[in-house]
């Protein structure tokens, strides 16, 4: 597999550079290739050769990453299993994905329960950075997902995914060489860790991690500022967070900005900007069944920019990926028309782990181009334009149906931006207790009047679409993606 | 202002929003050792504190409030 074969030369033609930077304290590729070779022998010495599934407990630190790629030279997938989860979770997932072997760099042993391999403080041993024969098919990793019933549901993606992946990351041309300084602030548990840690260290970059205990919006600007960080990737979340401090911030040795994992408001882009003046900012679009991302749209520099209620557009498929929209029966729809945007492509998994029953339902095959193409339904309510370039309307599932109407959650939200003087909103369709569906508002800020922001409801909303709650919450909640956590906001109309 | 005084309204602002008391205000205090101060609760407990003591807090402050007592010397140091 080239990709193994593209990191294995990487790190040896830079071994004197930095690989890590992690809590402060710097790592080569020589030091990162020590820890590698040393947890292949533990691999090597108590793995069945036949498990593929490993267990990784998800640490912030050097034994941690250098696991995956001892794993990925040995051939083997890994499941991350974040420490701070509750263990019932992490057991539901070592179950599903017959996870027999625990890599594991805390002091104390998580799952004594599993052979743990300690991958801390091991003997040194012979440089080993040859990899195993492994094929497109083998897996590299399975992320879990919260699925709708309450069990996670298991992403698998192979290494002829993420190849397909890199290939199309590489054609975006946001390059990337020896010279940068680049930001990994996902927690492994999400799959925008995997293009952070793993696109600078196949072009010899150093990566900036952050630590657990520290708060990530502060942390980042710290290292953006400090290390002069030159290439990006972020949930907008952390937009909103630092947006009340833009004015402290102007760093100009950053070349790539990139968002993913939400709706990136135009707005909020346009001030970024300022902060970062020599960077060019992309929009980035695609969940974990398509590797990691799949579609990108560059952001323009004083120029107008398609946007659809305020959000940015998603820009068209990457190389390697190609995109429909359909209505409810698969039929693409016309130029203009919303429907649900559908994936298919290298990157695209074979589907959810064990789980025919999901697969029927999001996975489809359909003629397209002249070919029998295999698509996936993102749930995404999108529309295209002439042009080709993708719009995000929102959720499929943040569509309320309200009276018989459909509603847009999306549009109600930039209604109430518009009034609002910047301050963050979340709409939510929620069953009260006759069981009909209301749309509840939540606004991120202390209790203020809402007398003028009803008013300009009434003259832009039909009365069907107007909350009829409002909840008032000084910092949205985050989930563990670090997106804003519409289920936890949701339960404040319970 | 005295640090007994800036401690007395930080734990005011912290009995307020995580509607307990169960902490003791000694300098080595840090947010793991008190119930519900999380990430979450944090921004509130921050927006809270400038408006106790009507100060702002720099992106860089953030970074320095390790603990009780370090929170306390940035307080002072704004006043």
């Amino acid at each position: 597999m080239n990709l193994l074969d593209n990191l294995q030369q990487s790190i040896n033609s830079n071994l004197n550079r930095n690989a890590f930077c992690i809590n402060n304290t710097f790592y080569t590729y020589k030091q990162l290739a020590e820890v590698v070779s040393n947890i292949r022998i533990s691999i090597k010495k108590s793995c069945n050769p036949k498990e593929t599934n490993i267990g990784l407990i998800t640490n912030d630190d050097i034994y941690t990453y250098a696991s995956i790629i001892a794993l990925w030279l040995e051939g083997k997938a890994y499941i991350p299993l974040n420490p701070d989860f509750p263990t019932d979770r992490n057991l539901t997932v070592i179950k599903q994905a017959y996870i027999n072997s625990v890599l594991d760099s805390s002091e104390k042993t998580i799952f004594t329960q599993f052979n743990s391999i300690r991958t801390l403080n091991l003997e040194d041993s012979e440089f080993n950075l040859s990899p195993n024969t492994v094929t497109k098919e083998t897996l590299a990793y399975i992320f879990f997902t919260s699925g709708t019933t309450g069990t996670p549901k298991g992403v698998p993606i192979t290494f002829g995914n993420l190849s397909s992946f890199i290939e199309a990351q590489w054609a975006l041309n946001y390059k990337i060489t020896y010279e940068d300084r680049c930001l990994q602030m996902f927690e492994l548990t999400f799959d925008l860790s995997v293009v952070s840690y793993l696109a600078p260290l196949l072009k010899g970059a150093c990566v900036y991690t952050i630590p657990k205990d520290e708060i990530k919006y502060s942390y980042i600007f710290e290292l953006m500022e400090d290390h002069q960080l030159t290439y990006s990737l972020m949930v907008p979340s952390i937009l909103h967070y630092l947006r009340p401090y833009f004015d402290e911030i102007n760093c100009p040795s950053m070349k790539f900005s990139l968002f993913c994992g939400e709706a990136l408001p135009l707005d909020v882009t346009e001030e970024w900007s300022k902060c970062i003046p020599n960077a060019t900012i992309a929009n980035v679009y695609g969940p974990t069944e398509c590797t990691i991302y799949c579609m990108d749209y560059t952001y323009k520099r004083g120029e107008k920019n398609k946007t659809h209620n305020g959000i940015l557009t998603i820009g068209k498929d990457m190389i390697n990926t190609s995109t429909i929209i359909v209505d409810d029966d698969n039929n693409e729809v016309d130029i203009g028309k919303p429907g649900e945007l559908c994936l298919s492509g290298k990157q695209l998994t074979t589907g959810y782990w064990e789980n025919e029953e999901k697969n029927k339902k999001v996975f489809f095959y359909k003629n397209h181009e002249g070919t029998n193409t295999r698509f996936y339904r993102t749930g995404d309510l999108c529309c295209a334009d002439e042009d080709g370039d993708v719009l995000y309307l929102g959720r499929v599932d943040f569509q309320a149906k309200i009276q018989g109407f459909r509603v847009e959650l999306s549009e109600i939200e930039y209604h109430a931006k518009a009034t609002l003087n910047k301050l963050n909103v979340v709409a939510l369709a929620f069953t009260n207790n006759i069981q009909n569906t209301e749309i509840g508002l939540v606004i991120e800020s202390n209790p203020i009047d809402t007398k003028l922001l009803f008013e300009y409801f009434n003259d832009k909303l039909p009365k069907y679409m107007i909350p009829t709650q409002i909840k008032f919450i000084e910092s949205f909640p985050l989930n563990s993606n670090g997106k804003t956590d519409r289920n936890k906001l949701t339960q404040l109309f319970a | 202002m005295e640090t007994i005084t800036i401690k007395d309204t930080i734990r005011q602002v912290l009995e307020s929003i995580l509607n307990h008391n169960n902490f003791e205000m000694h300098d080595e205090l840090t947010a793991k050792d008190v119930d519900g101060w999380d990430s979450l609760s944090h921004m509130m407990i921050i927006t809270k504190i400038e408006e106790a003591f009507n100060i702002k807090f720099k992106l860089r402050d953030l970074n320095k409030l390790k603990n009780m007592g370090s929170l306390v010397s940035v307080i002072q140091s704004k006043l």
